[in-house]
């Protein structure tokens, strides 16, 4: 019979973590120390660090836009750090989330994804989208314990040569100090 | 076997000086996929560009890499360069290593390591490129012109002229616009009416020309070439086939008190009416709101006296479809409502009125024959007083932009009064003047030389009555800025020069058609240097003071240029179409619908797909034919934005020349 | 379309007037298909039924181990697809929905894969399910359901043993119970919880197969060209599965926790759905995902005045 429940959760232990690994209808709730929680997991010391390691960042550019901002602090002759490597795209709207979540798979250290300020949008709308769906990306990335200093969605104009400037550079100098990522979910655990 | 070719340019020494580019084309070598690799001083250099095409014929290669400048710099000239060298055109891709790389990195090494990850990532998305087909879409020859004042007027003159036929749809009864209003013109004191009648006269008598007056557009489907625009023929009550345009209805109406608003209310009409004698079509039109026939079901004395049996009083709207290759959008400007500056008291005061009221004054075929008398007591203002930037430059209560066409407009109504009462005084308050255009700032000059108008620096704060009857005056009181003091001017009468706005429902009307408006609501150009009679959507052309407040030459001159830009396009048979557009994938399709709002082109809707169906289904026989929807992109709007792709989950949607693949190619190729 | 409710004072009338609605649809011929729930073989699991004929309605029953939503099963039928298409006048589907369950089909419906005309919707109130392996609790997946009566429905059984509205209303109902404690992690404890969790995944696909609004015609995960994701089960494909069948879901997700439920590894998968729609709720100020036709997805739609943070 189904009788009528108070409606206040039960509070009967669940496992917090996953992965008993055998289909125990009732697994055991596995104890902190027994997460694997990776050695380097704050800001990595310095002598972790090779003195000549330079983080390798992914910026998805808008073609109208940013990569436009990026061409002008080319013209502008304003000098950045060699860490950037711009993957043009037409618009902020087509860089899907996956490319995203795939760069930091294979290893980038950062990933910048930059576009037409909101209501700028050559194509109109298509950065509306954009901001929506990387307001919840962020905090899904960071949910899963990505570091947030990672990955930055940003708008640069086509006239804003030295913001494109300023945002790498900032971006560089906060992830170097960080370390090399490690791959999304590779064997040594998530970097932080 | 895919054959890439890579071409290092050195750009002069743009890019040698940070990038070793002999090394990059080197390692260029190793990459998987390339057959070939070689650099060269200018790659864009005619010598440059002959070096890639004898290298595609020599080693057989079937794609391109350029590291070079930036692509919005020269992909369209390496483009054409492998076309002629027998490639598809969308076989290229450019690795920008100057205005990325070397103009922008000092250290030589690490600027030639980031440089061969570009060219990696180059040659990683062109081992996936396709190629791409131009398609042809044919192209309707025939124009549509929405606006009836000069700027429409010019337009489908200038296309008409050319053999294609224009449809010039007005919302009035007449066309005519603003300009039909206005008394004289500067610089030259023309009479208004003068320049522009016969070129509507012409516009009527084209063979090429259809006006469509009291209509309005509804709805515009289609695309560049292939405009399928619905206009509503607003009920007029008076069939134009019949009408003779003799004008006894109009005479004989008994409602004859009706504010008439081409005289800016300073005038009276029937409620059968037309605007003006000289309007064009002269077919009147029944005013339902104020035809005593429609109020009480009694009179039709119009419809008795009317000897062609042309009224009709169960005239109903109409709407008509009609197909186009191009459109020029010229619906102008009206004027910006100054009861927001209650301190002039407009509405309050009758003595003060806005700049296109005082055109009807002066006018001679205007409420008053021409006579300047003030609307309160019909006596001759002798003291009038002019107002500069009344919602123009006001951030607080109106405009930030300037009108433009105020400072001219205010000099010649200034000259005016001058001219026609010989003892008046003419005083204008003015922030700054601006006369840029030709023989402008002679014709100022001319009016404080030669006319003795007066021009004082400040702004009004404020307007005030005192006297009764013959004796009332106006006190205007502002501050001359330049003698830093407060002045009091008694007036007989005071003119605004009121800012030029977009029409109330220019936002309404812009999206309705597709097209995209400032933050003021004017419509916008697709670059405003460059491309300043385009807009954003393919084949909508802009004309006139819809795009931002213009003078009547800038007008023509923009009308001109639009006409141009539709004549090109119209000379076409077919145009060629980008083929950067997006494509679905019916097998993968399910027809969530989710890539149909998030088009800003409305390019994608659902189309019937009728397939077989195979393999071992819950119900039903196999075998069969079933019918399901998926979505369709319509080539012709779709402007290859991409972010369809993104919302469909399935990637059943898909860029051309930036493709999922070519993207994960180029994020892997690093790693 | 909220038409007929009839009151149901206990389980037993209940399923007796399932029995009565289903024999009476398939007797007039409005219907010849009925999706339902029928006692299972092993205990406490009840399974779907798919009655045909009035002598099977007696198999049908309510009881808390109705944990299928049924609404997945209207999909992948081109027989009813075409009927869809053509709009032909044939008999329709029939189906019996809990307040999750309806909310799923309005997302199908909203998805363009099944037309509402061609679906008779049976509501029941719900009562909360309970645990397969201990009856006396409530099931997981009911912790986050407040909508004990569907939200659309032609006929509805009505019972007093529904389970109270949230007193909160739907603010934050979307919770999952763990999802505060993570969130409370130091970050670098939380990216090794989600390490295991990956590690721990066996790429079964139980939990989007199962998934009410995954609809795709091929999921994006099946494809190779492009090769969106690796094939094997390593942890690093795997959490590039969880992260973007959470994405996939954004906005759409019913949280009707069959994901969570279906999972043989027992992984917290309603997790990341809970985090994101929970996001929506409080950056976008939006109700939860087709509580009504009104509101179409949150990645579907945008307001120019939603909230900034990429200056």
């Amino acid at each position: 019979m189904v009788n009528s429940l108070d409606p206040t959760c039960n509070t009967t232990p669940e496992p917090m973590t996953p992965g008993s690994t055998t289909p125990n209808p009732t697994p055991l709730e596995i104890s902190a120390a027994e997460l694997t929680v990776p050695q380097n997991t704050s800001a990595a010391s310095a002598k972790d660090i090779a003195s000549d390691w330079e983080p390798k960042i992914l910026v998805f550019a808008c073609q109208y836009c940013t990569y436009a901002g990026a061409d002008l602090a080319g013209l502008s002759r304003l000098q950045y750090p060699t860490t950037t490597r711009v993957l043009r795209v037409p618009c902020s709207g087509r860089t899907n989330p996956q490319f995203v979540i795939r760069a930091f798979q294979k290893g980038f250290d950062g990933v910048l994804v930059a576009g037409c300020h909101p209501g700028d949008c050559h194509f109109t709308t298509g950065n509306y989208f954009t901001r929506r769906r990387y307001l919840l990306m962020t905090r899904l990335m960071e949910f899963i314990g990505l570091d947030p200093r990672r990955f930055r969605v940003c708008w640069i104009s086509g006239s804003e040569g030295p913001k494109f400037q300023q945002v790498v550079t900032e971006l560089t100098d906060t992830i170097r100090p960080l370390g090399p990522s490690q791959k999304l979910w590779d064997e040594g655990g998530i970097s932080s | 076997m895919k054959k890439v070719g890579v071409f290092v340019c050195h750009c002069g020494t743009n890019i040698s000086q940070t990038v070793h580019c002999e090394k990059l084309a080197e390692a260029a070598k190793t990459l998987p996929g390339v057959a070939f690799s070689t650099e060269y001083k200018y790659m864009c250099s005619d010598p440059g560009q002959t070096m890639i095409k004898e290298a595609i014929a020599e080693h057989g290669l079937d794609r391109v890499v350029v590291a070079a400048c930036s692509p919005r710099m020269h992909e369209t000239t390496f483009r054409k360069c492998i076309d002629s060298g027998g490639l598809n055109p969308y076989m290229l891709e450019i690795a920008n290593i100057r205005e990325q790389c070397s103009w922008v990195h000092s250290d030589k090494d690490k600027a030639t390591a980031k440089a061969g990850d570009l060219v990696n990532m180059a040659v990683a998305k062109v081992l996936k490129n396709e190629q791409l087909p131009s398609s042809f879409i044919p192209v309707h020859k025939r124009a549509l012109v929405i606006g009836g004042g000069i700027a429409g007027i010019q337009a489908a003159l200038d296309i008409a002229d050319t053999g294609y036929h224009v449809d010039l749809v007005e919302r009035e009864p007449s066309i005519g616009g603003k300009m039909a209003q206005i008394d004289k013109t500067f610089p030259t004191m023309d009479c208004s009416a003068c320049i522009l009648t016969p070129k509507m006269v012409d516009a009527s008598q084209h063979p090429n020309i259809t006006i469509i007056p009291y209509s309005e557009v509804e709805k515009v489907d289609g695309y560049v070439g292939n405009f399928d625009v619905t206009i509503r023929r607003k009920a007029s009550y008076v069939d134009s086939v019949k009408c003779t345009g003799c004008g006894l209805c109009s005479e004989k109406c008994p409602s004859k008190k009706i504010p008439s608003e081409f005289e800016c209310n300073l005038g009276t009409r029937p409620a059968i009416y037309s605007p003006f004698p000289q309007a064009i079509p002269n077919k009147p039109v029944i005013d339902r709101e104020n035809c005593r026939y429609f109020k009480t079901g009694k009179c039709k004395i119009c419809a008795r006296v009317c000897t062609a049996d042309a009224v009709n009083f169960e005239d109903q709207d109409e709407m008509v479809q009609i197909r186009y290759g191009a459109i020029v959008v010229a619906t102008g400007y009206t004027l910006y409502d100054h009861s927001q500056y209650g301190e002039y008291g407009y509405g309050h005061y009758k003595d003060v009125i806005s700049g296109l009221e005082f055109e009807r004054l002066v006018n001679a075929s205007g409420p008053t024959m021409g006579k300047i008398k003030r609307p309160s007591d019909n006596t001759e203002p002798k003291n009038v007083v002019f107002i500069k930037c009344v919602g123009s430059r006001d951030k607080a209560r109106g405009h930030d932009y300037c009108s433009r066409a105020c400072c001219m407009y205010t000099a010649k109504h200034a000259t005016m009064v001058r001219d026609k009462i010989k003892d008046s005084q003419a005083i204008i308050f003015y922030m700054d003047i601006r006369t840029p255009g030709k023989n402008y700032e002679e014709f100022y000059l001319r009016g404080v030389e030669e006319y003795g108008v007066t021009y004082v620096r400040g702004r009004v704060s404020r307007i005030y009555e005192e006297g009764e009857g013959e004796n009332r005056k106006l006190i205007v009181q502002g501050e001359d800025t330049l003698l830093g003091k407060q002045v009091f001017v008694d007036a007989d009468m005071v003119v605004l020069a009121t800012a030029m706005e977009p029409q109330p429902d220019a936002a309404g009307f812009a999206r309705k058609i597709g097209i995209s408006y400032d933050q003021n609501n004017f419509f916008s150009e697709a670059h405003p240097k460059l491309r300043p009679v385009e807009t954003l959507s393919a084949g909508i052309y802009l004309a006139g003071a819809c795009q931002g407040p213009k003078d009547i030459p800038d007008t023509v001159a923009q009308a001109g240029a639009a006409a141009a830009k539709v004549v090109a396009l119209l000379s076409k048979d077919e145009m060629e179409t980008e083929p950067i557009v997006a494509k679905v994938d019916t097998d993968r399709c399910s027809g969530c619908g989710f890539c149909i709002p998030i088009c800003p082109y409305k390019a994608i809707s659902f189309t019937d797909l009728t397939e077989r169906v195979h393999g071992s289904v819950a119900w039903g026989p196999t075998g069969k034919e079933v019918k399901r929807q998926v979505a369709n992109v319509n080539n012709g709007l779709c402007q290859g934005c991409g972010a369809c792709t993104v919302n469909c989950r399935a990637g059943a949607l898909d860029l051309l020349g930036f493709t999922n693949e070519q993207i994960l190619a180029e994020v892997d190729s690093l790693w | 379309m909220k038409d007929t409710v009839i009151h149901a004072t206990n389980t037993i009338a209940i399923r007796h007037e399932m029995r009565n609605i289903a024999r009476n649809l398939l007797e007039i011929q409005a219907v010849d298909l009925i999706l339902g729930w029928k006692k299972g073989i092993l205990p406490n699991k009840s399974a779907p039924a798919f009655i045909h004929r009035p002598d099977q309605v007696d198999d049908l029953i309510f009881d808390e181990f109705c944990y299928h939503n049924l609404t997945k099963f209207l999909l992948g039928c081109p027989d009813r697809q075409d009927r869809i298409a053509d709009n032909e006048d044939r008999l329709k589907t029939a189906i019996f929905v809990k307040g999750c369950d309806s909310r799923s089909l309005i997302g199908l419906i909203q998805d363009n894969q099944i037309t509402r005309e061609n679906v008779y919707i049976i509501g029941i109130d719900c009562p909360g399910l309970k645990e397969e392996h201990n009856t006396t609790i409530l099931a997981k997946k009911c912790e986050t359901c407040y909508t004990a009566t569907p939200v659309e429905y032609d006929i509805l059984i009505d019972s007093p043993d529904k389970r109270p509205e949230n007193p909160n209303g739907l603010k934050g109902f979307q919770a999952h119970r763990d999802l505060a404690k993570i969130e409370n992690m130091p970050p670098a404890e939380r990216g090794a919880y989600w390490q295991q969790m990956f590690q721990s995944c066996i790429r079964c696909y139980a939990c989007r197969n199962v998934c009410p609004v995954c609809s795709c015609k091929e999921c994006c995960f099946d494809q190779t060209l492009p090769n969106w994701v690796g094939k094997g089960n390593n942890t690093s494909d795997n959490g590039f599965y969880h992260l973007v069948r959470a994405m996939h879901v954004a906005g759409r997700c019913v949280s009707c926790g069959e994901c969570e439920r279906s999972c043989p590894m027992h992984l917290p998968v309603m997790l990341l759905n809970s985090k994101l729609g929970l996001s929506i709720e409080e950056l976008f100020d939006e109700p939860p995902a087709s509580m009504n036709f009104d509101v179409t997805a949150t990645l579907n739609h945008f307001k120019p005045e939603d909230p900034e943070e990429f200056m």
